[in-house]
């Protein structure tokens, strides 16, 4: 049987009767390019490759929608293997396959139960794999837990892009919840505002002072915090803490237990204790239906032009009523990763290197962790003031860290700041104040 | 049948003995994720509710597959169809070819209780017209849901579930390609837990005696630097409010000038610029100056009908309204003190001891709130009276409305289409409704053409309102896919639903009111209420 008559075979009749109500004619708010019947079908069924990353609570929605709509060519990639905690929510799984590949379960999963579908996965990181990878997709859909993979797999996006080349402008469709909370968004690398365009809409993760940790604990967050910074390398050495380890969360558990007694502190229990140190955030399957409904939808409009799509950001917030806020976020001319602008930063004369390294960390809209700078003078040479690595690098510039900013860089001349886990790089503009 | 009923027995004996001290089990380990929105509380709600979905369509399995997952005690599907090729292609709850010429509502459970052995499931192939005869049928389940049921089918079913109080809420689902609504006949629906953003008083302007007290005992001058820098921002302001009264004939600050003033007499009281404490005092200043009253919305509850009929029978909810009615109508005017004090600067003892005064309080409040409940011959549960006082700032009740109270006044119609914030909503609505009127009228023709649903349309609205832009682009989209159960639109409606779903059965959260309408072209949801 050649593949053609092996999809005749898999496509019943009244296969698509649904679908195809909206493949065959154009409706009020059809793109003008729609090529309704055939040629909109072949595309979609024996074209269009489509990328899934991550196969979890979105994850698997995600999968399950792509293949009832008709994506026939779809991957997946996931890092993770199945935990018990995952299935009131990811229907792909079920008890028997914990601790198996995420993607690998989701993939026989989907292909089980739709016929005809392929769905080829990958058990692994997305930065195991590069540009050419990504480049034989039409459309990537992402359902991340992570806002450090999601930063990566942006960034890596936008600098495909090829003005010379059309099909390096890879749509990316990102979606994500938190509880009742959650939202969709269609990223266009260079043309749309993209995920790090937005970083400041990101809420702050909560982070306790060290001192309030060591000295003054108020909280039962506070002494479990304790046992997990403090007391677990002060006691256990170099030992790895793995918070999956049922006996270190119990070992947790019972030192942030003793230490709450200690002080009268109430409220450190087992799943306090677990979702301090995971930094757990709840997961209900029907949020992750909704949005993970809204990518899916997107993509088909996106893969088919059978309607307009999303421009650009959907939210959605279930906890009072159903409200959802459909809007555009501007890309921003200052963004590190798809803006051409530098960002002017305004720096203490007196600040050492380090100091202006502070200043970096503290930037919600610029959140690099561990930054790497070049000063770029007026006559255009370039000075490495600080790089985290390769390590002789590292320490041949790390005397420069208590040096003045000011020894390197004149007042608006430029600093280009890079990291080592994101393929980003920001151009800084000082301003002496 | 037996054996499924001991094992959620079993099972939810352990939610009910979660225990807070040791590793958890397996069940609270599975629901780890939503236990935390909703608790063992939510979680026992949800165990011990019965759901009946009428269709086991691609939309009707997709809201399933969100309640079986957490958890759901059980589920019935009526349909008496048998699975068709067109079935058999868009829903993830039938397997493929293999599937089709089976009984669609058997193939659905048998898949859909694959996710998760807790659950009990039931196919029921009976007709609905001849289960609308049977009202303890229907009594037997605490939802019905309904997915695109035929115009006269879903009147004879709303009409029955209204006329009769004690019959279960329904939910009406509708859809056709990318658009869709929903709508929750509900007479009435309490909550004490509604999960509200609103932050309950800290007293700062009333203070109890104990402290008042404490505030007042405090020698801040003798304190060592350590300690002045870890005086609790609550009992900062609440001796400088009280040091402020004493000089303005017990008023709290009003203006804007006295509040400027106000500020920086608790900056004045700082030992040392970087006292962090301090800055928190006039970071939360403003508690000085809110007054601490029952807030408005709660006030409202005090004048439901209910309370003025309060019988032996009523619901517990209404006796403990009474009861906050009463106590709220005691001076010092105010509810119950909740003893959530939020984390600030402080050494632990400090913090820890302030914590025990508002715990202390707290009990006491609840006690004069018991014997309240007392006088009036009621015994509740001590949990929920708990629950009741804890959430007091933070009740709602839900009076729902019958469904299609919005089709039987076309004036409404005309100014909701009208008006610019409705008008998408309810051109959605309109082109909705009259595609599933005229899908009766022509069973045969499956494809009322666009010409048929305006005229429909214009013919339900007052002469006078001349049809927006939106009218044609909704029809428009409908005619193009009148029977198109797509199977994005049936997982967004899927979440969607099911969330509702979930806060009827739990009593958290709030339910949505009015139609809720769903554009997947234009990506939006909305509201449309009469």
């Amino acid at each position: 049987m050649n593949e053609n008559e092996q999809t005749r075979f898999i496509d019943w009749p009244g296969r698509y009767y649904h679908i195809d109500q909206v493949l065959n004619k154009p409706g009020p708010r059809t793109d003008e390019n729609f090529n309704a019947g055939d040629a909109v079908k072949d595309f979609l069924r024996n074209q269009c490759k489509i990328l899934v990353i991550g196969a979890g609570g979105l994850g698997c929605e995600i999968l399950a929608d792509l293949a009832l709509t008709g994506f026939k060519d779809i991957h997946v990639i996931d890092m993770d293997t199945i935990d018990i905690s995952n299935l009131n929510r990811q229907f792909l799984f079920r008890q028997k396959d914990v601790g198996k590949s995420k993607a690998i379960v989701a993939a026989e999963f989907v292909m089980k139960r739709v016929p005809g579908v392929k769905v080829t996965p990958y058990f692994g990181k997305i930065q195991d794999k590069d540009e050419s990878y990504y480049m034989q997709f039409h459309i990537i859909i992402c359902g991340l837990d992570s806002v450090e993979a999601r930063r990566w797999i942006n960034a890596t996006l936008v600098n495909m892009v090829d003005e010379e080349n059309p099909e390096s402008l890879k749509p990316l469709i990102d979606g994500g919840t938190e509880g009742f909370r959650g939202q969709a968004r269609v990223i266009l690398p260079t043309v749309t505002s993209c995920y790090e365009c937005s970083l400041d809409l990101l809420s702050k993760p909560t982070a306790f002072p060290i001192c309030t940790i060591a000295n003054t604990p108020r909280l039962p967050e506070h002494c479990i915090e304790w046992a997990s910074v403090l007391e677990w390398p002060h006691t256990q050495g170099d030992k790895k803490m793995d918070t999956d380890d049922p006996e270190h969360i119990g070992w947790l558990y019972d030192t942030a237990l003793a230490r709450a007694k200690e002080f009268e502190i109430e409220g450190v229990t087992w799943s306090l204790t677990q979702g301090v140190v995971k930094n757990i955030i709840p997961a209900i399957a029907s949020t992750n239906a909704i949005i993970a409904a809204s990518c899916c939808n997107e993509a088909f409009k996106i893969a088919t032009s059978s309607s307009s799509y999303l421009d650009n950001y959907f939210m959605y917030i279930g906890t009072d009523g159903v409200y959802s806020y459909t809007f555009k976020h501007e890309q921003r001319e200052d963004c590190p990763v798809c803006g051409g602008r530098s960002v002017l930063f305004e720096v203490d004369k007196e600040w050492t290197v380090n100091d202006l390294i502070d200043a970096l960390l503290e930037r919600p809209d610029i959140q690099v962790k561990k930054p790497s700078l070049a000063a770029i003078r007026k006559d255009g040479s370039t000075v490495n003031m600080y790089l985290q690595g390769p390590k002789s690098l590292e320490e041949a510039t790390r005397p420069n860290l208590e040096k003045k900013v000011s020894d390197f860089v004149g007042d608006g001349e430029g600093i280009i700041v890079t990291a080592t886990s994101l393929p980003l790089s920001l151009d800084l503009v000082i301003k002496y104040i | 049948m037996m054996k499924d009923s001991q094992d959620i027995e079993t099972a939810t004996t352990a939610v009910g003995t979660f225990r807070s001290s040791a590793q958890p089990d397996n069940k609270t380990r599975r629901y780890d994720r939503q236990l935390r929105l909703w608790a063992a509380s939510g979680q026992n709600a949800l165990e011990s509710a019965r759901v009946l979905v009428v269709s086991a369509s691609a939309t009707s399995t997709s809201i399933l597959k969100n309640l079986v997952l957490p958890g759901i005690g059980h589920f019935t599907i009526l349909d008496s169809e048998i699975v068709s090729q067109e079935d058999a292609g868009n829903n993830f709850f039938l397997e493929g070819p293999d599937s089709v010429g089976k009984s669609r509502a058997h193939e659905a459970v048998r898949l859909l209780r694959e996710l998760n052995e807790s659950v009990e499931g039931i196919a029921d192939t009976s007709d609905l017209a001849d289960r609308l005869t049977d009202s303890s049928y229907l009594a037997s389940f605490s939802l019905i849901i309904a997915h695109n049921l035929s115009a006269n089918l879903l009147d004879a079913l709303s009409k029955l579930l209204w006329s009769d109080p004690s019959l279960p809420p329904l939910i009406i689902v509708h859809s056709a390609g990318f658009l869709a609504e929903f709508f929750i006949q509900i007479h009435e629906h309490t909550i004490i837990d509604s999960h509200t953003d609103a932050a309950p008083s800290l007293r700062i302007d009333k203070p109890f005696p104990a402290l008042l007290n404490h505030a007042q005992s405090l020698d801040f001058d003798a304190m060592d630097d350590t300690d002045h820098g870890h005086i609790p921002y609550v009992l900062i302001l609440v001796r400088a409010l009280n040091s402020w009264k004493a000089t303005h004939d017990g008023q709290t600050p009003k203006s804007y000038a006295e509040r400027v003033e106000f500020k920086k007499a608790i900056i004045g009281m700082k030992k040392k610029a970087d006292e962090e404490n301090f800055d928190e005092a006039v970071a939360q200043a403003y508690r000085a100056w809110t007054e601490t009253k029952v807030p408005s919305d709660i006030e409202a509850l005090f004048s439901d009908t209910v309370l003025d009929t309060l019988d032996p029978v009523s619901p517990p909810f209404f006796h403990l309204l009474a009861a906050l009615k009463t106590f709220a109508s005691q001076p010092p005017y105010i509810l119950p003190l909740t003893s959530t004090l939020p984390d600030m600067k402080a050494d632990t003892n400090s913090y820890v001891h302030l914590q025990k005064l508002y715990k202390a309080r707290a009990e006491e409040e609840k006690a004069q709130f018991t014997a309240i409940l007392k006088q009036s011959g009621v015994l509740l549960d001590p949990v929920m009276v708990d629950e009741f006082v804890r959430n007091a700032h933070g009740l709602k009740i839900v009076r729902g409305r019958r469904w299609d109270i919005l089709g039987e006044n076309s004036e409404t119609f005309g100014k909701l289409l009208l008006s610019k914030e409705t008008r998408k909503e309810t051109a959605t609505h309109l082109a909705l409704r009259a595609l599933s009127r005229l899908l009766v009228k022509n069973p045969n023709t499956q494809e009322p053409t666009k010409e048929q649903l305006v005229a429909y349309i214009q013919n339900i609205l007052p002469d006078h309102v001349e049809l927006p832009e939106e009218v044609g682009v909704m029809v428009g989209e409908v005619a193009r896919t009148p029977t198109a159960d797509l199977p994005n639109t049936a997982a967004f409606l899927g979440g969607l639903v099911a969330q509702e779903a979930i806060k009827v059965i739990t009593k958290q959260y709030v339910p949505v009111k009015g139609v809720c309408v769903v554009d997947l072209i234009g990506s939006w949801t909305g509201i449309l209420e009469a």
